[in-house]
């Protein structure tokens, strides 16, 4: 092909004078493609982590979990005759602290006791350093336990000290650092504390029913297909109702969180580069603005289209590889800076290396965008008569893109948005995102160009630095369309998770004290119901007290189909995952808002009724009458659903997605769960009278498990808004490209305007009012739209009421002006200072 | 003897633009017939349609309407495309304000047109063509290094390097001053001589019309004379 020849060498000749004019342009793509390069990077290292230290996450090849019993000696054989095992046990109980025979201070602690074999990998840290076993050995009187220091800190204890857990006293020995498999156990509601199997049964917490996990981990003393273990496992005890973990997906929540933040964080280094895509183009625009004599000239010397277009083209994508193979370093070199500052404090193992799958990803997103933002200036330019020559400056021609350049520049895109859902791990919500960020986009490009066609067609105002500051708006090359679809995205964004963000917090804090209890109680016994009843009742502030049978069990089949066979939507899996609360009642609950079928009789005695989660019916394509079995303690129960409820989680109340009816479930053996609304002022005695009297019972307070909460959910929002910032520094970035490039002009009309007088106080008037009315629009834009995705974010997805913040709002506003005119000021700064004389003066 | 056929006709060309203050008619009906080797001077006031006619002529600029036929083809209905490649090697243009290429050396700038053309020595010829326009010490240079006659050299020696079959020239000297305004006429009518092109050149010099053969006058868009130059049709 001639033509591509031939455009290379002229395409190179032209590089020879450098590419001043792309400094914009390589700077958004870096930006946007070493944010994803270093995002993919960084997830690919915890991952890769978190495969290669499968074994020691999970404490051994396989983890073997049941619920409330221990395994049986034919299930414990079974087990051992894959290798050795260690035996776990984990509950929640209260640890006292103990000073002479008085308990004093009391906290919810995560309690977990380990046999002689643990950990089969990995080394539990202790401070100081010594032997596990030794530490937690008993004697007559007093066993050994290790705890966190947030435990000492919380009872006002120190090494040596002792702590009452049910009635048996523990001695201090060290301080737990690190549990090599803690990241599988899930979410902690108090600090850990490690005590031996031996000394468990001593605490009198074994009770039946109580809420106990019983965990079994094997190191396989022959490779064994881990597959094949489950299958035998299951085929050797079809009732066990043992959950099973393996060392390939050793902490699957932690797995799933990654995914999920890397899909987040992807998409926001996609507007970044969407941001960086509009500078991009407005950089590639008035580039070639700059060489439209030449291309004319070019025309004139018998160049086609075909030429012109590859000519620049080719220049573009020259600039673009440098840009995207610069980005690629500085994203691949993200995650050994993320090792060198917090390597010891990452919260799961990372394989910090240079990952090549993340680089071309990144790449190719990349190439792409550039390619989508630069072909339709690229194209239009083809356009360029030689005539423009002669007259194009006093009757410029309309040029149009062909159409084939134009499905070149949208088929670009379209690699974009389907890479970008093909790695995206829930495709739903990498729709919604990119379909908003595009639907924003063009909408702010619409308001653009109405905005200008406004302003030249307004009526003329009577203040000249207001008229002169509206006219430099809306004339052509000024930066008012980059500025507002630029850094109005990335200012929506902003908006969005800032609005988000104080919509969940007021979620969390607000909304539930009028209807939360104070209280939560679990594992009360059911010879010890009465007597809590009473010691409840003797506060006079109690009240929506409320004492329900609880029982723990998994959903095992839908409709005779196995669950984990069962066609499920992605929100409802979270469901069938592993053990849920159940609860029996004879009567409807005051709360159960039904809204299909209907609630049994008070006397019914037949085969088990089921009243079901209505969304998560929905969810799994249930309804009423279809059946259901369970599986509770081993022992599958079938029942037919009768009801549907709408279940609200955010009520803070008891909530059940399963009630069965009485018959079969209660004479399981169970335990109860009370809640209970107390004044702030009889709080604490409510908590010392129920621990003082039932140490058995785990007492948590609501307040601290939703400060709890609250303090993950505002580290993760910390998190969010940082990574948001990304997309606006891509927004000052075309900010800075398009003042750049007007800059030529605005220092011509500016020199006019003081040779017939005008002052640079007057002048830097005008431009604070062109920059600060752009600002303060932008930023009223970016709220809009971004109000406008946190209300249909929070209602259709979060499914909670949405709460303006003033604040936020404030802040975009105000942030997205004040930028936009110190940039401005700073841009203009030239203009101001110069000489009429020198620049009258200059060719 | 037969009269040989011209070189380029226009017939009763209408050219309209539009611009922000409506429709704005340029050319007005104009009909011509250049001869080959014929040199024609159009001489006209400012806005009397000098440059569109020498656009529309070199197929720069599509017509309103009429037609335009060029070498022999019929150019009035050619693409942009089409007409670019037509004018590889049937046209040259010598520009007031040079138009050479910044970002390429005086050799590559004449060269360009030869490269457009496919030709496999361009950068031969196109030293050539910088000899005879006696720019051989000025090859490597770049036009922000090239003094503004110097440029014009370098227009000149682009133009003609294709060897084309007319060149059109749009106030050639009207950038420089008297001297190097000379210079290049003098250069501009002896490639010509050398060649034997057609020359079509817009000037509002009286002094550079009469070395043409043919005088053409415009006003308002329309041919209001066509003669001989007297001085040399009597020679």
């Amino acid at each position: 092909m001639p033509d591509v020849v031939l455009s290379w060498k002229l395409a190179r000749r032209e590089m020879r004078s450098g590419l001043s004019g792309f400094r914009i342009f390589f700077l958004c793509l870096v930006l946007g493609v070493a944010s994803i390069a270093g995002i993919e990077s960084l997830s690919a290292a915890f991952l890769t982590g978190l495969a290669e230290h499968g074994r020691t996450l999970l404490g051994g090849d396989i983890a073997v979990g049941l619920v409330h019993r221990p395994a049986t000696a034919a299930e414990r054989a079974f087990l051992e005759g894959y290798g050795r095992v260690s035996e776990s046990v984990s509950m929640r109980a209260m640890a006292y602290a103990m000073r002479g025979d008085q308990a004093q201070e009391r906290q919810l602690v995560e309690l977990r006791a380990v046999d002689g074999s643990y950990p089969l990998f990995g080394a539990v840290s202790l401070s100081p350093a010594g032997s596990l076993a030794r530490n937690l050995t008993c004697d007559a009187e007093l066993c050994g336990a290790i705890a966190e220091q947030t435990l000492l800190d919380r009872l006002h204890l120190g090494l040596g000290g002792t702590v009452r857990i049910g009635t048996q006293k523990f001695r201090i020995a060290a301080v737990l650092g690190r549990e090599p498999d803690r990241i599988a156990g899930g979410f902690s509601l108090g600090p850990h504390i490690l005590i031996s199997t031996d000394a468990l049964p001593r605490t009198g917490l074994i009770q039946l029913g109580s809420l106990i996990n019983y965990g079994y981990r094997i190191a396989f003393a022959r490779d064994v297909p881990l597959d094949r273990f489950r299958r035998a496992a299951v085929a050797a005890f079809p009732d066990a109702g043992w959950e099973i973990r393996t060392r390939n997906n050793a902490a699957p929540g932690i797995r799933t969180f990654v995914e999920q933040v890397t899909m987040f964080l992807t998409l926001v280094g996609l507007t970044a580069l969407a941001v960086g895509g509009v500078g991009a183009g407005q950089a590639v625009q008035a580039f070639l603005d700059r060489k439209r004599d030449e291309i004319a000239t070019l025309k004139s010397l018998g160049a086609d289209g075909a030429v012109i277009f590859l000519l620049f083209f080719m220049q573009v994508m020259a600039i673009a590889l440098g840009a995207v193979l610069f980005g690629l370093a500085l994203g691949a070199v993200i995650p050994f800076l993320v090792q060198f500052f917090f390597g010891a404090d990452l919260p799961a193992p990372a394989h910090f290396a240079i990952y090549p799958r993340p680089l071309v990803f990144a790449a190719i997103f990349g190439l792409f965008s550039a390619i989508a933002f630069a072909v339709p200036p690229l194209a239009r330019a083809r356009e360029i008569t030689p005539a423009s020559l002669f007259r194009d400056i006093v009757a410029p021609a309309k040029r149009t893109a062909r159409i084939p350049y134009i499905a070149g520049a949208v088929g670009a895109g379209a690699v974009v948005i389907g890479l970008a859902l093909y790695l995206a791990p829930s495709p739903r919500f990498a729709e919604e995102f990119l379909g908003g960020a595009i639907a924003i986009l063009f909408a702010l490009r619409m308001i653009a160009v109405l905005l200008r066609l406004a302003l030249k067609r307004a009526p003329r105002l009577k203040r000249p630095e207001l008229r002169l500051a509206l006219a430099n708006l809306a004339r052509p090359g000024a930066a008012t369309a980059g500025v507002i679809t630029a850094l109005g995205l990335g200012l929506t964004l902003l908006a969005t998770v800032a609005l988000l963000d104080s919509t969940i917090s007021a979620q969390v804090k607000d909304s539930l004290p009028e209807t939360a209890p104070s209280f939560f109680f679990v594992d009360i016994q059911p010879d010890q119901a009465s007597v809590f009843d009473a010691t409840i009742h003797r506060f006079r502030t109690a009240s929506a007290y409320r004492r329900t049978p609880m029982i723990r069990g998994r959903i095992v089949s839908l409709r005779g189909v196995a669950a984990k066979d069962a066609k499920v939507a992605s929100d409802a899996k979270w469901a069938l995952a592993g053990d849920r609360g159940i609860t029996y009642a004879a009567g409807r609950p005051d709360d159960a808002k039904i809204t299909e079928g209907s609630w049994w009789p008070a006397n019914y005695a037949g085969p088990t009724l089921i009243s079901f989660d209505a969304e998560l019916a929905r969810g799994m394509g249930l309804k009423v009458g279809d059946t259901m079995t369970l599986n509770v303690l081993g022992r599958e129960i079938e029942g037919r659903i009768a009801n549907l409820r709408d279940v609200n989680f955010r009520s803070g109340r008891q909530n059940f997605i399963l009630i069965l009816s009485p018959g079969l479930i209660d004479k399981a053996p169970h335990t109860f769960l009370a809640t209970v609304r107390v004044d702030p002022a009889e709080e604490e005695a409510l908590y010392r009278a129920v621990t003082d009297r039932f140490p058995n019972v785990s007492a948590v307070r609501v307040k601290d498990a939703i400060a709890e909460v609250n303090t993950l959910l505002q580290e993760l929002a910390f998190g969010v808004r940082a990574a948001s910032l990304v997309t606006i520094i891509a927004g000052l970035l075309v900010l800075a490209g398009a003042i750049a490039a007007g800059a030529r002009a605005r220092l011509y009309d500016a020199t006019v305007l003081k040779v017939v007088g005008a002052t640079r106080a007057w002048l830097a008037g005008v431009f604070m009012l062109e920059y600060g009315l752009l600002g303060v629009l932008t930023g009223a834009l970016g709220l809009g739209a971004g109000t406008l995705a946190a209300y249909l974010v929070s209602r259709e997805i979060f499914d909670v009421p949405f709460a303006f913040d003033l604040t936020a709002a404030i802040l975009t506003v105000f942030g997205g002006a004040a930028v936009t005119l110190l940039f401005g000021l700073v841009g203009a700064w030239t203009a101001l200072a110069a000489r009429p004389a020198r620049q009258l003066r200059a060719p | 003897m037969q009269r040989p056929a011209p070189l380029v006709i226009l017939k009763d060309v209408h050219l309209t633009l539009s611009s922000a203050a409506g429709a704005v008619n340029i050319l007005s009906g104009v009909s011509l017939d250049i001869g080959p080797g014929e040199a024609v001077a159009l001489l006209g006031p400012s806005g009397s349609g000098k440059s569109s006619l020498l656009m529309v002529a070199a197929g720069l600029e599509s017509v309103t309407s009429g037609e335009v036929v060029l070498s022999g083809k019929e150019i009035t209905r050619l693409g942009e495309d089409a007409l670019a490649r037509f004018r590889r090697s049937k046209v040259g243009i010598v520009f007031q304000s040079f138009h050479l290429i910044p970002t390429m050396t005086a050799l590559e700038n004449v060269a360009v047109p030869l490269e457009l053309a496919g030709k496999k020595n361009a950068f031969n010829r196109a030293k050539a063509e910088l000899d005879a326009v006696g720019l051989s010490h000025r090859v490597d240079h770049y036009p922000s290094q090239l003094s503004g006659g110097e440029q014009q050299r370098v227009a000149l020696a682009r133009a003609m390097a294709p060897e084309p079959a007319v060149l059109f020239a749009d106030e050639p000297t009207g950038n420089l001053d008297t001297a190097t305004g000379e210079e290049i006429a003098n250069l501009l009518f002896a490639l010509r001589a050398r060649s034997r092109t057609t020359l079509f050149l817009v000037t509002h010099e009286e002094s550079l019309a009469r070395r043409c053969g043919r005088i053409i006058r415009l006003k308002d868009g329309r041919i209001v004379a066509d003669e001989p130059h007297l001085a040399l049709a009597k020679a």
